[in-house]
């Protein structure tokens, strides 16, 4: 394959990838990078931290636009995710800074638990 | 000081969630399952809670991973273009939905994005391991 087709293949890649994650996004409302960090990794390949953060900055626009849709339809109450808000701020500006000192693999296998989990009490509760 | 307990739950979940979504883990749906399971929040809304709680999370940690040189501009926006349709499609028919089939489909997701996340977590220590 010449340059401009590795080009428009890898183009590809990252816009599938992107709409596999909004479908997500916006439909559960979240957990689009669940999809996009592993497709990012293991199609486009790229190495996992660039993945992770990459998969954080395409994740800000998806969110955007699903909750203007939120909304727009009446399902979003402002006061009620005020404390949300502002924690995530704190917790997010202290992850940025401390990422490059993260080593994620123990807490990605508690975190995979505890979807089973939720999945679990999702579908019997 | 009544606002405050009222609050603080959510403050301290919020900054939890926050820290591990800067890491790339998933600490939007932690936050969702925190929402919809404890706090007793319905699930179209605790949905709508989750997304506009991303946007200071990822505006807080976007400026430091650019700093670090983890960004790549041009496969960011290819992404975030076809996202962003997708988003706004999938987001309109979750409004629609009826909140037990949304809650069942949701429940689906997490136990299949639960297998991948524990089968690539354990492949990634097993080949760390062998250096």
């Amino acid at each position: 394959m010449d340059l401009t087709g590795q080009h428009s293949a890898g183009r590809r890649k990252w816009a599938v990838s992107g709409a596999l994650a909004g479908l997500a996004n916006g439909l559960f409302g979240g957990g689009g990078g669940m999809i996009l960090v592993p497709l990012l990794l293991r199609w486009v390949r790229l190495e996992e931290k660039r993945a992770f953060a990459s998969s954080v900055a395409i994740i800000l626009p998806l969110c955007l636009v699903s909750a203007a849709v939120y909304w727009w339809r009446g399902e979003l109450d402002w006061l009620q995710a005020l404390p949300y808000l502002l924690g995530g701020w704190l917790g997010g500006t202290l992850g940025g800074k401390l990422f490059r000192k993260a080593s994620p693999r123990l807490l990605r296998t508690l975190f995979a638990l505890f979807l089973l989990y939720g999945g679990i009490r999702c579908l019997l509760f | 000081m009544s606002a405050l307990l009222t609050w603080l739950p959510g403050l301290i979940a919020g900054c939890v969630t926050g820290l591990l979504s800067a890491f790339g883990l998933g600490g939007g749906t932690l936050l969702l399952l925190w929402l919809t399971l404890f706090a007793g929040v319905p699930q179209q809304a605790a949905q709508a809670i989750n997304l506009v709680y991303f946007l200071p999370v990822s505006a807080g940690a976007i400026p430091a991973h650019a700093r670090n040189g983890y960004l790549d501009g041009g496969g960011i926006l290819w992404a975030a273009a076809a996202g962003a349709v997708a988003a706004a499609a999938a987001a309109w028919l979750a409004t629609w939905l009826e909140t037990e089939l949304l809650r069942t489909l949701f429940g689906v997701y997490l136990l299949a994005m639960g297998v991948l996340e524990l089968v690539g977590s354990q492949k990634r220590t097993d080949s760390s391991d062998r250096g």
